[in-house]
């Protein structure tokens, strides 16, 4: 018997999440007996197998959402059509691209870690999958604890792989990201159990319309400030990103790319889905979202610009590029438009594929230098210039090189955001983070250096990663994504807009100067870190003022993250005081 | 009753989030993780309870008997198995820290530092 495409796809979409979790449970049980190799092999074959099936979903949804209730609960139970007893995945086909993408990265990433995990049997890839299959889940679900339930199988995966090379750092790293995202998860399931209070309901849809019916109401609001808490800490906005340096600079560079690729991100995407499917009938959280939360984008794209450019320890310059670019994301979600949600979701994948691919080359150099500071390596790289041009296109790339994924979806976003304070914000994250990654090129693999700044004294660390990789091997997964990313947003742009509509039909007015503000963002991006090169030691005392005034700044955010969880967690609280207050006097 | 429920919800939050705050010890700071964990469990099973209902098990009433709210119950079981799992992961951690550091004091600990 053939089905018709939409009856198979609704047939098959429980497998997008049972086939990792059951792949994954084989793995662990047969670990000591499969030959070596196998649970490489295997993993890639099923993330590959992934993005087929995600991709083929998304295509499948093109007329309509495709829903799958769980275990036959299909509403109306019984007859009575105000009971919704089942739990539902809904594919639309925003959340299949982003589920295939999250499927490709992982693809990427077992293929950059071939090999590097011999010692620990197939652990390494058992708790990959886990961690795909709750990426997938929270992409697809379309009931809130559910969403919770994959937000916290997502997060005890990631805990788990952070802390895996068991070094000093990693260990601290791994326990300061558990406890801030634990403690974000606990206020998300409380902020889950309020909307039911108010709405009975569990499931998006049904949720959004009792919301918007209902007059604005605290407990409601409540609810939205602690599930926002907790996935903007996922997402590491400001003030709620502490966690993230710390962790992504120590996690294992395979691990990293999935971090800084997907993971923090996907934290927007599920927030931008709970604010346009659940809460869009709520004016004073629309309110929030459309002011507050742009404000928060503004600070986390600034302050995580400066932060990345005052690094040397390239894996942790890159965190604070993640949180700078997740600012911009904001900012784009922030608009609750089709145009900002088509650059929202286009800036997923281009940042996710760049990103990942500068991971890949710091796992490189961690490979062949045990270290990734940019200072201690300075010159070394030449041995390894096929890296070195790899890390030349993704730091132009990041900083708005007028071509490419990236660019077009900071044009959408422009284009989305209203107001001088998104572009200027947008304008200086953008070429700050390009022009440390750029910074660092050429001081590794150019033996271009300058009196080197505010960076001297920020952390650092050697470190040691397995060594004996070829580099072909590691480069050919970054140079794919690379090449990716360099494609033309129009290729996909009948896609990205029916996606992005699908989710936020909202149109609003274009804004202009997107053009001059690309212009002004890629000159910035060379001039930056060309001054920087050029620096000489302030010896003359106007010099010194000078060079004494452009540091402290620095000294001062340098402080502020302090690497201590007892400080994020009092930022944290700080955060969702800021958001309650919003709400209740804003 | 109601009103209780959330008020020891809110407290409980509280004091678990100060004790963390303040904390000087890892192995103190999970206690204080789980005492905010606590807190959502008692809200959960607030939103849940009414007034003169039974237990959500049917097996001896008549369906159609007052009861409360099943699914609060689901959630707080499913969290509590979650929650079994992070401590477990995190005291694992600590411990793996405290062999390398010689440490638990978090005042003590950052993981990457400065050159001196």
């Amino acid at each position: 018997m053939t089905m018709a495409g939409p009856e198979l796809a609704h047939q098959l979409t429980p497998l997008a999440v049972l086939l990792p979790l059951g792949v994954a449970f084989l793995l662990l049980a047969l670990s000591h007996w499969l030959p070596p190799r196998t649970a490489d092999v295997t993993a890639l074959v099923i993330a590959l197998g992934l993005m087929v099936l995600c991709g083929w979903l998304g295509a499948e949804s093109w007329h309509g959402p495709i829903v799958h209730w769980f275990g036959g609960w299909t509403p109306p139970v019984s007859g009575k059509p105000d009971v919704m007893l089942g739990i539902a995945f809904s594919v639309d086909p925003a959340s299949a691209a982003v589920a295939a993408f999250c499927a490709l990265l992982f693809a990427g990433s077992f293929v950059f870690a071939w090999g590097y995990f011999d010692k620990v049997h197939a652990h390494f890839h058992v708790l990959m999958l886990l961690f795909l299959a709750a990426m997938i889940g929270f992409c697809l679900t379309r009931d809130v604890f559910n969403l919770f339930v994959w937000f916290e199988l997502m997060g005890i995966a990631a805990f788990a792989l952070t802390a895996y090379p068991l070094g000093k750092s990693s260990l601290e790293g791994a326990f300061n990201f558990t406890i801030a995202n634990a403690l974000g998860s606990f206020l998300m399931l409380a902020g889950v159990g309020l909307l039911y209070a108010r709405t009975g309901t569990l499931d998006f849809v049904t949720m959004g319309r009792i919301i918007a019916s209902l007059p604005p109401d605290p407990v409601i609001a409540g609810g939205f400030c602690l599930v926002a808490t907790a996935l903007l800490t996922k997402a590491a906005i400001v003030p709620f990103n502490m966690w993230l340096s710390d962790a992504h600079a120590v996690a294992p560079s395979p691990v990293s790319v999935i971090f800084s690729g997907v993971m923090v991100s996907l934290g927007l995407f599920g927030l931008l889905k709970l604010v346009a499917i659940v809460f869009a009938g709520d004016p004073r959280v629309m309110m929030l979202v459309h002011i507050g939360l742009f404000w928060l984008g503004v600070a986390t794209a600034v302050v995580g610009g400066l932060m990345a450019w005052a690094q040397r320890h390239l894996k942790r310059l890159l965190a604070f590029s993640t949180i700078s670019h997740l600012g911009v994301m904001l900012i784009a979600v922030a608009s609750v438009s089709a145009i900002g949600t088509e650059g929202f979701l286009v800036y997923l994948v281009g940042h996710g594929l760049v990103k990942g691919a500068l991971f890949m080359i710091a796992g490189v150099l961690l490979a062949r230098f045990n270290s990734v500071d940019e200072i201690e390596l300075y010159g070394e790289g030449r041995s390894i210039w096929p890296a070195g041009i790899a890390m030349g296109v993704a730091g132009l790339l990041l900083g708005g090189l007028p071509w490419g994924l990236l660019h077009d979806a900071t044009d959408s976003v422009h284009a989305g955001s209203h107001g001088l304070a998104g572009v200027v914000a947008i304008v200086a994250g953008t070429a700050l983070t390009g022009a440390a990654v750029l910074r660092a090129t050429a001081r590794i693999f150019l033996r271009w250096s300058g009196v080197p700044g505010v960076e001297r004294v920020a952390p650092t660390e050697r470190e040691r990663e397995k060594g004996d990789r070829p580099l072909w091997l590691m480069l050919l997964p970054c140079a794919v994504m690379l090449a990716i990313a360099l494609l033309p947003a129009d290729l996909a742009e009948s896609f990205v807009h029916r996606a992005a509509t699908g989710l936020v039909a909202r149109a609003i007015p274009h804004a202009g100067g997107g053009t001059q503000a690309a212009a002004i963002t890629f000159a910035l991006t060379i001039l930056i870190p060309a001054a920087s090169l050029l620096r000489h030691r302030p010896t003359r005392r106007l010099a010194r003022v000078a060079a004494h005034v452009e540091t402290a700044p620095f000294y001062g955010l340098h402080v502020l993250h302090s690497g201590r969880v007892t400080d994020y967690v009092v930022w944290m609280m700080v955060g969702l005081a800021v958001l309650a207050g919003w709400l209740k006097f804003g | 009753m109601n009103v209780l429920a959330w008020c020891v919800a809110a407290w409980l939050l509280g004091v678990g989030i100060y004790g963390i705050v303040t904390s000087r010890h890892y192995v103190h700071l999970i206690g204080c993780m789980t005492v905010c964990q606590s807190a959502t469990y008692v809200l959960l099973l607030g939103i849940g309870f009414r007034w003169g209902a039974g237990p959500p098990i049917f097996y001896d009433h008549p369906p159609g008997t007052p009861a409360v709210d099943p699914v609060m119950q689901a959630l707080v079981l499913t969290d509590i198995v979650v929650g079994a799992a992070m401590t477990a992961l995190l005291l694992a951690i600590a411990l793996q820290v405290h062999k390398r550091r010689g440490t638990l004091d978090p005042q003590h600990l950052r993981p990457l530092r400065p050159r001196e």
